[in-house]
């Protein structure tokens, strides 16, 4: 495989390049033209299909090469993300392309299809196709347990009229569907050999901050969400950047660090709206609505019951005094104790026990330094475990009060800013002697922060050094900027997060369970016996406490390579054991839910989630 | 006893016996272990496989370190276990695979943590490891227990301290206090079973007095390393950068290419150090163990403790440092401590009891064997001091010990 196809065949399809979250703006096509395949993400995929001869050289091809001007700016969002260049690919695709052209090579047309011309005269010409170009895009994820299929067509509706009469359209033509919010997939869930229905163009956001709502549409994603909410002074509970609020509600019930204060699934929103099967329109707050507020505890399939056309999300107050501290612990016994202990006394909005893969991820600004920093926390500072804690100055006072010696704001900028200093400086080594009595208890020294500002002299650019040069100057002053050392701000937006899966994608098993050490450490050690059995990677990814500690959500990663046909195997088999044993210990403690039960059952009560 | 003072010295001299070593890895361990195999003796070391190497690996690369010629590693046994196991011998040592009896035991192995969060592993190791140890001696064919102890357990007592049992008392810390319990539980077992004891009492032990060289960089190297370190960073803040962090806190350079860090260092104008290096140590353990066959307490400490204006002198003048000088307490109070004192002063908090040490320690049971051999422990001078934070620097202060 070359390098270019090669980095095509690395996109985690994350959709990172379609929200602004570096301010570096977005390919122009894509929010044009709409499609995912106008998208980098999807001009990966498509020089892909194309390099490997999946597909033939179409007009929509054509039309798609076109599009790209060769900006850059898809460098700056998928180097941040996963360290990838997809510049080199738009570029490959647009000289295959040409040179096809040039060579005298023949654009094969689309086929002539009756039920595609009914699609467009609902949706418009532009906003339906059977191009092979386009279809290829919305074939596959990197999720290792799933048939793929490829659609035979892509629509585009931008109404709720529309929707319906699409759906009731396909329903007619018993043609199978499935729908996304803005075109992507992540976790093999929205495939169908049908039709897809992208709901990108449907980009509402209706303010109504009397009521302390906002009422969003299918194609809005948490980043542009939340980036308008703190224009108005509040804050949205959302997950990942990229995920489309609607669709994230209903298939994982929207889960965060935030979850502490603001809860899971129907905590948070006000109301929703729906397209039912049968094309007919339904709000969860009519009376007669279907009671979507129930949660069946199984591991059968559950259809998309409707389609979710908009969601009425709670606007949460911000106050100035917020802030964020990591709370390091040297065990997962006592980082469990502490963050149980805030959630119980309803200390802090936002908690998670952060495992080491997710904080060297989150923090290291290419690869290579990842390994870095997990040795620099792990081993040298012998910070395995570190509690993010997002409060106001009333919770930071109290965990200072509980005697927790913590990486505040400062320190947390000191450290990030000198992440390459810290790798080479000798006088870690005397921190563990200053800490014999009480583990961190430096962290309590009121000029540790000056000193490790004066021996690490932190900086963006030292941050950046081993940077692609010539990106190093974008990133350096990123890196600049207030937000990006923001605890608060990163958490709210999550754009840090988004790097969990740069060196390797992974199967994410997320539970809900007591705060229990022992029941949680016994699961972990199985788990990690399933990976070693089959040669793979596995790590704690965050817990988060909820309902007052009464509960937590848990995430723990197998690590797999989707390039790897044997790994694939490798994978399948481990996520198989793996679930089988949540299934088991599910049944024996009759506390534990899976996260993947959840799914199209995000708009459930938490209390018949966790409790019923 | 098991057996008669003439008997023992017969199969000693025929280099007949086997003597384990607890802790062969350790600092005092690995250097009692290479004494006895270079006067001749067959070595048992008892040993733990760690992260990165299984055991015989670590021991090996000590030999290396040590410089042991392949005739006296062929004396050399290692046996993997852990005292905390209470089943260790059998899997270490009674198997068949096994190196075989042991005719002595000399109890090396130890937790020297201070820290009281860290108690039960402290007494695990102390006690329950040294229980383990004795379990097995008691059942075994042991003839000979030589628990290597500290002076410190004396505790917070001032004045003489004797070569006696300490039944009871204060102490400094948690080392202190499970090391004092180790030497009854010795003694109680030893005169069960009719075994001889020795127990050896050294007080702050550092690197080889003659060429620097030593496996640890804690201890007397601490407060020295810090120094240097934070000489280090400002020296940096002042080369690399504008020197600002440095002048916020009055460091700067003097013309004479030395760097002015003022720290006042509390100490008082009595009492010191009590510093042993290894090579006397280690000098005095075989002429005990050779001499004092009826069993006994003994002290290998220093007559002369070196006092901390001494200590600071020597670091200035090797590492060109200036503006450190030791003051009492009352200083603090006309003047408190500035940033870069406070963090010092947190630096040297764990080492503070032993840094004005107003005890003096007894040394008459050992006197007759030093005097025999004219062992004297030297003063820890300029010489010795420049020697041993030289080798630690040319080591990264242990980081680069090994190749």
């Amino acid at each position: 495989m070359d390098d270019v196809l090669k980095i095509a065949k690395n996109c985690r399809h994350y959709a990172m390049c379609k929200i602004d979250y570096l301010g570096s703006g977005v390919c122009a096509s894509g929010l044009e033209k709409h499609y995912v395949s106008f998208y980098p993400e999807g001009r990966m995929d498509l020089y892909a299909a194309i390099a490997e001869k999946t597909i033939p050289i179409t007009e929509k091809c054509v039309e798609i090469a076109d599009s790209c001007n060769l900006c850059g700016k898809c460098d700056y969002q998928c180097y941040f993300v996963m360290e990838l260049r997809p510049s080199k690919v738009m570029k490959a695709l647009k000289d295959h392309v040409g040179a096809y052209l040039e060579s005298g090579g023949k654009i094969v047309p689309a086929k002539d299809d009756r039920l595609l011309a009914e699609m467009k005269g609902i949706v418009g010409d532009y906003w339906a196709t059977n191009d092979p170009a386009v279809r290829i895009t919305y074939h596959h994820d990197l999720c290792p347990h799933v048939t793929f299929k490829m659609p035979e067509y892509v629509v585009m509706p931008n109404s709720i009229e529309e929707i319906s009469a699409i759906v009731k359209l396909l329903n007619k033509n018993k043609i199978p569907y499935v729908v996304r919010g803005n075109g992507a997939s992540s976790h093999g869930l929205v495939f169908s050999e049908g039709a897809v229905l992208d709901l990108n163009r449907m980009k509402t956001m209706d303010f109504d901050e009397k009521n302390w709502l906002v009422k969003v549409g299918p194609g809005i994603a948490a980043f542009d969400l939340q980036w308008e909410a703190k224009k108005r002074g509040a804050r949205v509970h959302t997950a990942e950047p990229a995920a489309l609020v609607c669709a994230n509600i209903m298939t994982s019930g929207l889960l965060s660090t935030f979850s502490t204060a603001y809860g899971v699934s129907a905590d948070n929103f006000i109301d929703a709206e729906f397209i039912a099967r049968d094309g007919s329109f339904f709000r969860l707050n009519d009376i007669t609505a279907p009671n979507l507020f129930a949660f069946h505890n199984s591991n059968a399939e559950h259809e998309a019951f409707a389609i979710c056309v908009s969601v009425s999300m709670k606007l949460h107050p911000v106050t100035d005094d917020e802030s964020g501290i990591l709370v390091p612990f040297e065990s997962l016994e006592n980082a469990l104790d502490f963050a149980k202990d805030c959630a119980t006394r309803h200390i802090g909005l936002a908690i998670g026990i952060l495992g080491e893969e997710f904080m060297s991820s989150f923090l290291a600004p290419t690869i290579k330094r990842t390994a870095d920093v997990k040795d620099i926390f792990t081993q040298k500072l012998g910070m395995p475990y570190l509690v993010l804690l997002i409060g106001d100055k009333y919770a930071l006072r109290s965990v200072r009060e509980m005697g927790h010696p913590a990486i505040d704001q400062k320190l947390f900028k000191t450290l990030f800013h000198g992440l390459s200093a810290l790798k080479s400086a000798n006088w870690l080594d005397l921190l563990k002697e200053l800490s014999s009595d009480e583990p961190f208890s430096y962290l309590r020294i009121g000029q540790f922060a000056d000193l490790a500002e004066t021996a690490l002299a932190p900086s963006p650019a030292q941050l950046t050094q081993d940077v692609d040069p010539d990106l190093s100057p974008f990133f350096e002053e990123l890196y600049s900027r207030p937000e990006m050392t923001d605890l608060v701000w990163l958490n709210t937006f999550r754009i840090m997060s988004s790097r969990y899966n740069r060196e390797k994608p992974c199967v994410a098993l997320v539970c809900y369970l007591p705060i229990d050490t022992s029941l949680i450490e016994e699961i972990q050690g199985r788990f990690q016996d399933i990976a070693r059995k089959h040669h793979l990677k596995s790590a704690l990814g965050f817990i988060t406490p909820i309902d007052s500690g009464k509960r937590c959500v848990w995430e723990h990663d197998f690590y797999f390579d989707h390039n790897d046909p044997a790994e694939v195997l490798r994978i399948q088999q481990a996520a198989y054991e793996a679930g089988a044993l949540i299934d088991d210990y599910s049944l024996k403690t009759g506390t534990i839910r899976q996260v993947r039960y959840v799914v199209n059952q995000g708009c459930c009560r938490k209390e018949n989630l966790l409790y019923s | 006893m098991r057996i008669g003072s003439g008997t023992l010295v017969e199969r000693r001299a025929a280099r007949g016996q086997r003597i384990l070593v607890t802790g062969g890895t350790g600092f005092l361990g690995s250097h009692i272990a290479v004494a006895l195999l270079r006067a001749g003796h067959r070595v048992t070391v008892l040993v733990r496989s760690s992260k990165k190497l299984p055991a015989q690996d670590r021991v090996a690369r000590l030999a290396d370190w040590f410089g042991l010629d392949e005739g006296v590693r062929r004396s050399l046994d290692v046996a993997e276990g852990d005292v905390l196991d209470p089943g260790w011998a059998e899997a270490a040592l009674e198997g068949t695979a096994g190196p075989g009896p042991v005719d002595e035991i000399v109890h090396c192995a130890s937790n020297t943590a201070f820290a009281e969060r860290k108690r039960a592993e402290v007494e695990a190791v102390n006690i329950g490891g040294l229980r383990n140890v004795l379990d097995f001696a008691a059942r075994s064919g042991c003839v000979f227990f030589h628990h290597v102890s500290t002076a410190f357990v004396a505790g917070k007592r001032t004045g003489l301290c004797r070569e006696e049992w300490v039944e009871s008392g204060k102490f400094t810390n948690v080392y202190e206090e499970t090391k004092a319990g180790g030497e009854i539980l010795a003694r109680d077992v030893c005169r069960r079973e009719g075994i001889r004891l020795n127990v050896y009492r050294p007080s702050i032990v550092y690197g080889d007095s003659r060429t620097g060289r030593t496996l640890r960089f804690n201890a007397l190297y601490f407060p020295v390393k810090a120094a240097v370190f934070l000489r280090d960073i400002y020296l940096a803040d002042i080369r690399e950068r504008d020197g600002r962090k440095a002048s916020e806190l009055g460091i700067r350079m003097k013309e004479n290419g030395y760097l002015f860090m003022p720290i006042r260092i509390e100490a008082g104008r009595e009492g010191g150090i009590n510093l042993v290096p290894i090579d006397h140590c280690v000098d005095v353990f075989m002429a005990i163990l050779e001499d004092g066959l009826e069993g006994g307490v003994y002290h290998i400490v220093n007559s002369r403790p070196t006092r901390i204006e001494d200590l600071v002198d020597h670091a200035k003048r090797l590492f060109r440092l200036d503006g450190v000088e030791t003051c009492g307490l009352e200083a603090f109070v006309a003047q408190p401590r500035n940033a870069l004192e406070t963090l010092y002063d947190a630096y040297l908090d764990a080492y503070r009891p032993y840094m004005q040490d107003l005890r003096t320690f007894e040394i008459k049971n050992a006197a007759p064997a030093l005097e025999k051999r004219g062992l004297v422990c030297p003063e820890f001078d300029y010489a010795i001091f420049a020697r041993c934070m030289n080798y630690a620097v040319e080591t990264g202060w242990g980081a680069r010990l090994f190749p």
